[in-house]
């Protein structure tokens, strides 16, 4: 936040990156040098797992047989999931990887949905989180792949009916795909809610420029709003998709490692 | 100019109970479809009411002291820059607006929708029980038809008694009769056996008879003598004729 002073007034310009900035919410320095504080990342993720552990509270039910409105939203989610797992991975074999998914499913689309929320702060737009999901993630799946397959593994980065000639570059390409799922699935997540808020921000800004303007421009001002309304329905759409983009691409690289394209 | 104004009042005054019928009746046939058609028209008393009763609070004067109280903390917030109205106050007022929007249209539509899969699923519950009860009544029925089994089981276990009792019986009646059979047989055959013999001694007997006839009538001595007991015995039967 940088702050313009002129002739004694001071005015604040709001940057379309201050929402993403970490800031320390609560810091113990003890023992010297070791420093233990709560970011605002940290505080959001972890307000996400109690919203995640109150929708799981209230779908229970108090063990009743017949479902209320929350449980049978989880178990259209949980359907949901399970129709993802089973076309992406293996009807049979990808049940035991569902518990993964569907809790990678919810934990996306909860701290997406966080975002959302006014004056809230998006965890998932922070490349921190997506890269830290999407190298363990690839990470796991390799080793499955090494653990179920062993060095045959590497037949993965051969593409069926190659020529021999062409072999080490077309290995050396699939390779350096392979590699680069480490990068594009967190990129993709993060990218799209950064640039979803950025875009809100910054149109936020200009309408309210125009708003402040005088009394026409207020309500020239609300053509733009509406726009912005719109655009935070998109993306309200964009939350549950990119969630959904997250787990099936997920699935695909489970099933790769387990059967080898 | 004023005798003008007085001129134009006057003609209007002239010229308006000759309009006034003529045109407001025109104005009102062509007005009063085209308003009452459409959106049918709300009381304003109504309106009123309806917005009055969207604001918190139950009674006139707790929504009075809640607007109050919630205008006059607003000022307060504002005024010592404990809220300040800035770019987030318009992202924040789409996104209460798209999340307001979601839950007022989608709410609804997401109750109802749970709501019949609850029915759905408490639907299918309830038949299953309903089922369920009708099948232990049929059983129960079933059980029901039964209750005389004691008495036809011990008639059933006499019957099978005396049953046993008859086969027992008659299977000694039956032994017997074997007994007898073989017994007749075995006399049949003797008394067979017994008048062979006999049939073959009198054979033998009537063998050595003729054949010691045939071996006497081979004697001349023999033969003289028959024939001498024979023209005896014919003259006898002559002489007594």
């Amino acid at each position: 936040m940088s702050t313009l002073s002129f002739n004694n007034i001071s005015t604040e310009v709001l940057s379309p990156l201050n929402q993403f900035e970490i800031r320390d919410l609560l810091s113990i320095d003890a023992l010297g040098n070791l420093h233990i504080s709560i970011t605002n990342i940290g505080f959001y993720l972890t307000i996400g797992a109690f919203f995640f552990l109150v929708i799981n509270l209230l779908s229970i039910n108090y063990n009743r047989l017949v479902s209320n409105s929350w449980s049978i939203s989880q178990e259209s989610l949980y359907a949901t999931i399970h129709s993802i797992v089973t076309s992406q991975i293996n009807p049979r074999n990808g049940q035991i990887y569902f518990p993964f998914i569907y809790t990678l499913f919810i934990f996306i689309l909860i701290n997406n949905l966080i975002g959302m929320v006014p004056y809230s702060f998006a965890s998932t737009s922070h490349f921190v989180v997506t890269f830290a999901l999407s190298f363990t993630i690839v990470l796991g799946a390799t080793i499955l792949g090494f653990q179920k397959h062993g060095l045959e593994f590497f037949s993965l980065l051969v593409p069926a009916g190659c020529p021999l000639a062409l072999l080490p570059l077309l290995v050396l390409i699939e390779f350096i795909s392979y590699l680069a799922r480490n990068i594009s699935l967190g990129l993709r997540l993060a990218a799209n809610i950064l640039s979803g808020h950025m875009l809100l921000h910054i149109l936020a800004g200009f309408t309210y420029n125009i708003m402040t303007s005088g009394i026409i421009f207020f309500f020239l001002g609300l053509i733009p709003l509406a726009f912005i309304i719109a655009f935070s329905g998109l993306e309200l759409g964009i939350a549950f998709i990119q969630a959904q983009v997250f787990v099936v691409l997920t699935s695909g690289y489970i099933k790769d490692a387990l059967d080898l394209h | 100019m004023a005798s003008r104004l007085a001129r134009t009042a006057v003609g209007a005054a002239r010229l308006r109970p000759s309009v006034v019928p003529r045109v407001l009746p025109a104005l009102s046939t062509v007005a009063s479809p085209r308003y009452s058609s459409g959106v049918p028209s709300e009381d304003p008393k109504t309106k009123a009411q309806s917005i009055i009763d969207s604001l918190p609070g139950s009674n006139l004067m707790s929504k009075t002291a809640i607007l109050s109280s919630a205008a006059g903390l607003s000022i307060y917030a504002l005024s010592n820059e404990y809220y300040v109205v800035n770019e987030e106050t318009v992202v924040a007022f789409c996104l209460l607006s798209v999340w307001g929007g979601l839950i007022k249209f989608g709410g609804p539509l997401y109750k109802k929708w749970a709501d019949e899969q609850s029915d759905k699923i408490k639907n299918i519950l309830n038949s299953a029980r309903a089922d369920h009860t009708q099948a232990v009544k049929t059983r129960i029925g079933d059980v029901k038809q039964m209750s005389g089994v004691i008495d036809i089981t011990k008639t059933l276990f006499a019957v099978s008694k005396e049953t046993a009792k008859l086969e027992a019986e008659a299977y000694e009646l039956e032994q017997r009769t074997a007994l007898a059979a073989e017994a007749k047989t075995v006399l049949d055959s003797w008394v067979r056996y017994e008048s062979q013999v006999k049939q073959r001694q009198q054979k033998e007997l009537a063998q050595t008879v003729i054949a010691k006839v045939q071996k006497e009538l081979e004697n001349p001595k023999v033969l003289k003598q028959i024939l001498e007991q024979s023209v005896a015995d014919v003259e006898k039967i002559v002489s007594k004729a």
